[in-house]
């Protein structure tokens, strides 16, 4: 993603926040959208196309767990472990999708399809428990088959034209 | 000024009844009466207080749970209690948390015994600590830049760095990533932090996370001395703290107990890392002598005896030149020389711009630097403080902070640009802005107009309006940015330029010259210089360090440089401090003033003074700026000089002829210390010439080609930077590195002139 | 009591009110129309009257806040709607926006015009981006209407909102962290005083509300604020949505009138009670950050006053259900995990205490623990962390593990010297 690419994406919002600081948010999220994640030289076009430094930038964008700074796989499988969540069963799904996976833990697949992480309340423990693929629809409540499932669909899928994360 | 009254409020602390002015901290209320409480992340010198360390909790009467003392401003009547039981156990308790992750390597921390973690920990900390967690691992040491060292484990994340480097210096590159308890500083993807001031973290630094490169494991605490001085880098004067060991320089670092109104306690880099200059190659170890016998080494002793003789012949005619860093007591000293040899008194000159057409502009009410606080508008007319006089620009920088309209004028880009209103002029056209400069001004009450000197007295014209704009505009103020170190002490002693020295000398009329940390072949009009100096008989040269003055000498006597003497230096904004003696690296140098005694007393015509003080106590007695002064009054923060009296001024011409008109650029990172001290060698800018990229396309060339630069004072080949920010028609001759020489393209008086500029050789022309 | 709804009026017309026509219908805009129709004084009186208070967490009450903000300073005045839900167990704004965002675009409109602000903020957080889109599309469709330009507020009285996503990070929702956010920045909590009703967004005045508070100002405007203040009690009026969470057998969002339902009744008849033979053990009524309370408080009324009266609060209102079959101290390790995670890394106290009380925690739980030892380093971490702290969250971190040891004191020793085996989840889907 080019700095005028980010540019033109913030020149209709630009006016609407007193200082342009306000737009390295919305400029990482749409950075992000490209690769689904923000490699180095999206971070210097976001640094280039609002006006600061990208050591500034990279700070922000490292404070939001939602902002990744290294590759992660083309759907991030984010099951929410939490309190609720987790009376519910969601260490069980947690371990039966890294098993299915083939992951020990959290990490990324081997063929860089998916990454799995344990995330923190994702407000929905009326579905827990429940998981949230990129930053989609929170889906639950799983049983570790449903989960099996959306797994097996994901991977049919081609990658999506923007990441929503 | 135009600060409101302060209203006192009285309130009880620990039981002690104390006063303080409305918005005064708890913290720095109880710190007036002896009470200390602890802070980490307090420090007024980088904005408001973030509250963050938690550090200084304290019990306040009616308030729930506890505040923080260096958030909470005075009230009246409050009652605070910084020891009672509660207190101090959450100071313990936060004490306790902080070391939970601070690895205990205080054995090995150049920290180690004077830190402020350690300090308190000894104070107020934990008896014991409970943790059995293991502690956040990180690998050792980082560079974040050849000159700033960072041990992550030891960062106990109170933000003052960061802060320094996002608020004041607004560099922006130092930065903390990640949250929680993996916080931690860092640059963009490991970039080295480097900037004009990054220095100033490690001051700022409460533990030993930070800590300089070049003094990591050089000392400890209890082998050293500190002795506070004032940095000779360039005019600003900012003071400075001089860490000695083994009649060493170990280390500079900002005072601990600043000069709020010259550098608040900042230095730049330049400042803080140019002392290993003192042990560089070229440091002159002794006295030499050039006779009948050959070229030998002579003790000093004796060597003072022969310099007495070389001017004892009645009708000699002497001339002395003061270099551009000098102490006013040297100046002093050297007229009193002048005063005993000789058929006349002697021609005592310095080495600087003559000052043609600046004499309203000098007359004008002046400032200090902490008026730039109070200020209604900030104009900087020519020059560039951010690479001239880089302290200027932190201080310019608080004042845009804090709303107040910041006007750069000029030729040159500077750092300031990017945040402050811009009038691009073209170069020696500065007389077009003053139309734009009235209008700022109109209206303002407190304006702080700061003035280059050597723009300004190239364009006196401009000079003259300008002052005039500012003399009828209510409360507005002037700040002169000089070239030259010496400049304000010595002209303040009537010392004036050279030009009419080496006009003297060419004409036949000085049979022994004495040069005083002054070499005028590498300065402006140096091919001229050195021509003049064949007719000279005799040579005395008193430097520092070699140049090329040293094997023309007849004697050659060595100094001490200013962190290594005692004496008055004084600053841009007029005010008189005093260096102090941190080493004496050269053990066969003198201190100037030492010298010029020591010949004196050779002479048989003894000056009355043993000391510097005493010379300056003479000088105060004498000259009318200084009236009242000595060196007990200067003792802590210095003493302004009264100001000039305003004299008509003769004009200087416009640069006449044909080429480029060269825009002169002295940046302290190019200085002479700058490329001595290996320790800058990151950091340094190296002597070249900019062109903007028209002029550049003009004579096809481009970054790194060497260009042949011609004026009618000289030649010199040099590498060119194309830089799109640079004024067309116009060549910027960055110049300082003793070892190449660029500055005797310009005229003695250092007034405009014109270039040639082509380009060297085939391989330099793009094609 | 049944449920009763105000802010979620789409459940009143069982069907999501996501086009602006349906919610016209249903007498969207009325509220808007009536506070225009009055100056603003007399709108930010009727806030006053209407005894709202703040559903986000602290429950001030609402129409002081607005009234703090100061007039006529030169400055905008900013509207900035609190809609990063974030807290554990709360999940109560996210169907007002997935199902009824018109009613908070109203009801920031009404407030807007209230304190004089020509641009409000939605600070939604970056996980909800469905929602998101939903309200993306909800605004759009208001703006087309002119509820939103130029003329929003009445001729020549322009108004916009602007929708800002979060991006993963709980401590966004405590307000000056939202603000610096908002404004680019870290989200790091700002020292207060200054309080965002004076230097809020960009330094500027700012009034900073929950989703939920913001929703019901409608419903009081048109209806009257003395019809809202005459439900519930004197103190705690209004109604406040619940989101039950845990071993329930039907989790979800119930709308309630304060003071007139008990937690029983709650967890019970309209959450459906737990499994067969179980019996609650534990409940944190509000949200993760309340200290918890055992089966013996149940019958509290769902109010502030009398949440406080058995020791807890009230909170977001996000009610979490443990039976008898979970482990307290598992759970408590659960929480601590989640503030060490979220804590910003600010101030001393969270930044390290919260890393400790998880490592105790979990060292307990793995059966590493160090007996009684580990219980009073356990007992003296609190008090070195809570009220101590910049923001809020390390004392919602302390709380429900200080009152966890409080009630469940031999549990804790035992697991301290024992560790606690994973205890089966409840696999039960959620009934109806
Ligand atoms: C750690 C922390 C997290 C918070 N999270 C939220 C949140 O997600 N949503 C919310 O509305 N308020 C949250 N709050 C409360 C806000 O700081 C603030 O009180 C609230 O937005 C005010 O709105 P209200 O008065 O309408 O409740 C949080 C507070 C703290 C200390
Ligand atoms: S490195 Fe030093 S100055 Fe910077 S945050 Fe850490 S402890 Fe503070
Ligand atoms: S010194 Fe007061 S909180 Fe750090």
């Amino acid at each position: 993603m080019t700095a005028d690419e980010i540019e033109e994406y913030l020149a209709p919002m630009r006016h609407e926040y007193a200082d342009p600081r306000s737009l390295i948010l919305p400029a990482l999220r749409y950075a992000q959208g490209e690769a689904g994640w923000l490699p180095p030289a999206s971070m210097s076009a976001v640094a280039e196309a609002t006006g600061f430094t990208e050591a500034y930038v990279e700070s922000v964008a490292s404070f939001y767990d939602r902002c990744y700074l290294e590759p992660v796989g083309r759907r991030v499988l984010n099951v929410c472990v939490t309190l609720s969540c987790m009376l519910r069963g969601s260490d069980e799904i947690f371990d039966h999708i890294a098993d299915y996976l083939g992951l020990d833990g959290e990490g990324t697949t081997g063929d860089g399809m998916f990454t799995l992480q344990r995330v923190q309340c994702i407000g929905a423990c009326d579905r827990a428990p429940c998981l949230q693929v990129d930053s989609g629809e929170q889906v639950g409540p799983l049983e570790p088959a449903d989960a099996t499932c959306l797994i097996d669909d994901l991977r049919d899928l081609p990658a999506p034209e923007r990441y929503e994360r | 000024m135009a600060d409101q009254p302060r209203t006192l409020m009285t309130l009880t602390i620990n039981g002690q009844v104390v006063q303080a002015a409305k918005g005064t901290m708890l913290v720095d209320a109880a710190a007036a009466v002896g009470i200390e409480i602890p802070i980490f992340c307090y420090e007024p010198r980088l904005g408001a207080p973030i509250g963050a360390c938690r550090m200084c909790l304290v019990e306040v009467e009616g308030m729930r749970g506890l505040q923080t003392a260096c958030s909470t401003p005075v009230a009246p009547d409050m009652v605070v209690s910084t020891d009672s039981e509660v207190a101090a156990e959450a100071q313990d308790g936060v004490l306790e948390l902080l070391l939970a992750n601070h690895p205990l390597d205080c054995p090995v921390c150049d920290k180690g015994g004077e830190c402020p973690l350690q300090d308190r920990t000894f104070r107020f900390g934990p008896g014991e600590t409970r943790t059995l967690e293991p502690k956040m691992h990180f690998p050792k040491p980082l560079d974040l830049s050849p000159l700033v060292a960072l041990d992550r484990e030891r960062c106990i994340a109170c933000f003052r760095c960061v802060r320094f480097s996002q608020d004041v210096a607004e560099d922006g590159h130092l930065t903390f990533q990640e949250r929680g308890d993996h916080i931690e500083i860092a640059t963009a993807s490991g970039d080295p932090y480097e900037g004009r001031f990054t220095g100033n973290t490690i001051d700022l630094c409460p533990v030993g996370a930070l800590t300089s490169n070049p003094y990591r494991f050089v000392s400890r605490p209890w082998e050293i001395t500190n002795t506070p001085s004032v940095c000779a880098g360039c005019a600003m004067g900012c003071n400075i703290e001089i860490t000695t060991r083994d009649n060493e320089v170990k280390r500079l670092t900002g005072r601990p107990e600043p000069n709020m109104a010259v550098e608040e306690g900042w230095i730049c880099d330049r400042g803080r890392w140019g002392y290993p200059a003192l042990r560089g190659d070229d440091r002159l170890p002794g006295a030499v002598l050039v006779d009948g016998v050959g070229r030998r080494s002579v003790p000093l002793e004796r060597a003072l005896g022969v310099a007495a003789d070389m001017l004892i012949p009645h009708e000699a005619r002497v001339g002395i030149l003061l270099g551009e860093v000098v102490t006013v007591e040297t100046g002093f000293l050297a007229m009193e020389l002048g005063d005993r040899v000789g058929a006349a008194p002697a021609m005592v000159r310095r080495m600087g711009i003559p000052g043609d057409g600046l004499g309203l502009m000098r007359a004008l009410p002046g400032a200090q630097m902490d008026d730039l606080d109070h200020a209604d508008l900030v104009l900087v007319l020519g020059g560039d403080p951010c690479s001239q006089q880089p302290v200027a620009e932190l201080r310019i920088r608080k004042a845009r902070r804090r709303g107040v309209p910041v006007v750069v004028v000029g030729p040159r880009p500077t750092a300031l640009d990017a945040s402050c209103e811009v009038v691009r002029t073209a170069p020696g056209q500065m007389t077009d802005a003053v139309v734009a400069i009235r209008e700022h001004l109109d209206g303002t009450r407190r304006a702080i107009v700061l003035w280059d000197e050597a723009d300004l007295a190239a364009e006196p014209g401009a000079a003259e309006e300008i002052a005039r704009a500012m003399a009828v505009t209510e409360g507005a103020r002037a700040i002169e940015m000089c070239a030259d170190v010496s400049g304000p002490g010595l002209r303040a002693l009537g010392i004036s330029a050279d030009a009419d020295l080496l006009e003297a000398i060419e004409a036949g009329g000085i049979d022994v010259l004495v040069t005083i940390s002054a070499d005028p072949t590498a300065g402006p009009a140096g091919d001229r210089w050195a021509a003049a100096l064949d007719g000279v008989g005799t040579i005395i040269e008193m430097a520092s360090y070699r140049s090329g003055l040293t094997d023309r000498a007849a004697l050659v006597l060595p100094l001490l440089t200013p962190l290594e003497e005692e004496g008055v230096l004084v600053s841009m904004a007029g005010r008189a401090q005093r260096l102090r003696p941190g080493a004496r690296e050269a053990a066969g140098a003198a201190a100037a003033w030492e010298v010029l005694i020591g010949i004196t007393h050779r002479l048989g015509r003894p000056v009355p003074d043993r000391t510097p003080a005493q010379a300056f106590a003479r000088l105060a007695a004498r000259h009318a700026p200084f009236a009242g002064m000595d060196y007990g009054t200067l003792d802590r923060e210095g003493a302004v000089i009264a100001a000039a009296v305003a004299t008509p001024d003769p004009r200087r011409p416009e640069a006449g002829g044909e080429g480029l008109v060269i825009v002169p650029c002295t940046p302290v990172f190019g200085d002479a210390t700058a490329h001595r001290s290996d320790a800058l060698a990151s950091v340094r800018e190296p002597t070249h010439v900019g062109l903007a990229p028209v002029e550049a396309q003009r004579l096809g060339v481009r970054t790194d080609s060497r260009v042949r630069i011609t004026t009618p004072h000289g030649e010199a080949v040099l590498p060119l930077r194309v830089d799109s920010r640079l004024h067309e028609g116009a060549a910027y001759l960055v110049m300082g590195d003793p070892a190449v020489r660029a500055m005797h393209l310009l005229p003695v008086d250092r007034g405009p002139v014109r270039a040639n500029v082509t380009a060297v050789a085939r391989e330099d022309v793009v094609t | 009591m049944p449920e009763f709804h105000v802010v979620y009026r789409h459940r009143e017309y069982g069907r999501p009110l996501t086009t602006l026509a349906e919610y016209t219908r249903v007498g969207g805009f009325l509220g808007l129309r009536d506070a225009i129709a009055m100056s603003s004084d007399d709108v930010l009186y009727a806030f006053h009257r209407s005894g709202l208070r703040g559903r986000g967490g602290a429950g001030f009450p609402m129409g002081r806040k607005a009234s703090f903000l100061p007039k006529n300073t030169g400055k905008p005045t900013y509207v900035v709607c609190n809609a990063d839900e974030s807290e554990p167990g709360t999940f109560k704004d996210r169907e007002i926006i997935e199902q009824n965002p018109f009613q908070l675009i109203e009801g920031i409109a009404i407030a807007a015009h209230a304190v004089g602000c020509e641009r409000a903020y939605i600070y939604i957080r970056g996980e909800y981006e469905a929602q998101a889109t939903v309200l993306d599309a909800a605004l759009a469709e208001t703006r087309e209407a002119g509820h939103l330009g130029p003329d929003a507020l009445g001729e020549g009285r322009p108004f916009d909102i602007t929708l800002y996503r979060g991006s993963g990070a709980y401590i966004c929702g405590e307000e000056t962290a939202l603000l610096e956010s908002l404004e680019g920045k870290r989200g790091q909590p700002r020292l207060k005083p200054p309080f965002p009703a004076v230097a809020g967004l960009y330094g500027c005045p700012t009034l900073i509300n929950n989703v939920e508070t913001l929703a019901a100002l409608p419903p009081i405007m048109h209806r009257g604020p003395d019809w809202y203040a005459a439900l519930g009690p004197e103190k705690s009026p209004g109604t406040k949505v619940f989101s039950v969470s845990g071993h329930v057998l039907r989790p979800g969002n119930y709308e309630v009138v304060l003071g007139r339902t008990t937690l029983r009744e709650l967890i019970v008849d309209m959450a459906g009670g737990l499994r067969p033979g179980r019996q609650v053990k534990a409940v944190w009524p509000g949200g993760s950050s309340v200290p918890v309370i055992g089966a013996g408080s149940l019958d509290v009324p769902l109010d502030y006053e009398s949440l406080e009266g058995v020791g807890t609060f009230l909170g977001s209102g996000g009610c979490i259900v443990m039976d008898d079959t979970g482990c307290i101290v598992r759970a408590c390790h659960r929480l601590a995990q989640f503030y060490r995670h979220e804590s910003c890394g600010k101030c001393t106290p969270c930044r390290e205490g919260t890393g400790w009380l998880e490592n105790i925690l979990g060292r307990m739980v793995e059966g590493r623990g160090r007996g009684d030892d580990d219980i009073r380093m356990l007992e003296g971490l609190f008090g070195r962390i809570s009220g101590r702290t910049l923001c809020a969250l390390a004392d919602g971190a302390v709380m429900p593990v200080q009152s966890a040891l409080e009630l469940f004191r031999d549990e804790f020793v035992r697991v301290a010297h024992e560790g606690s085996p994973r205890p089966a989840p409840m696999t039960e889907a959620p009934v109806g």
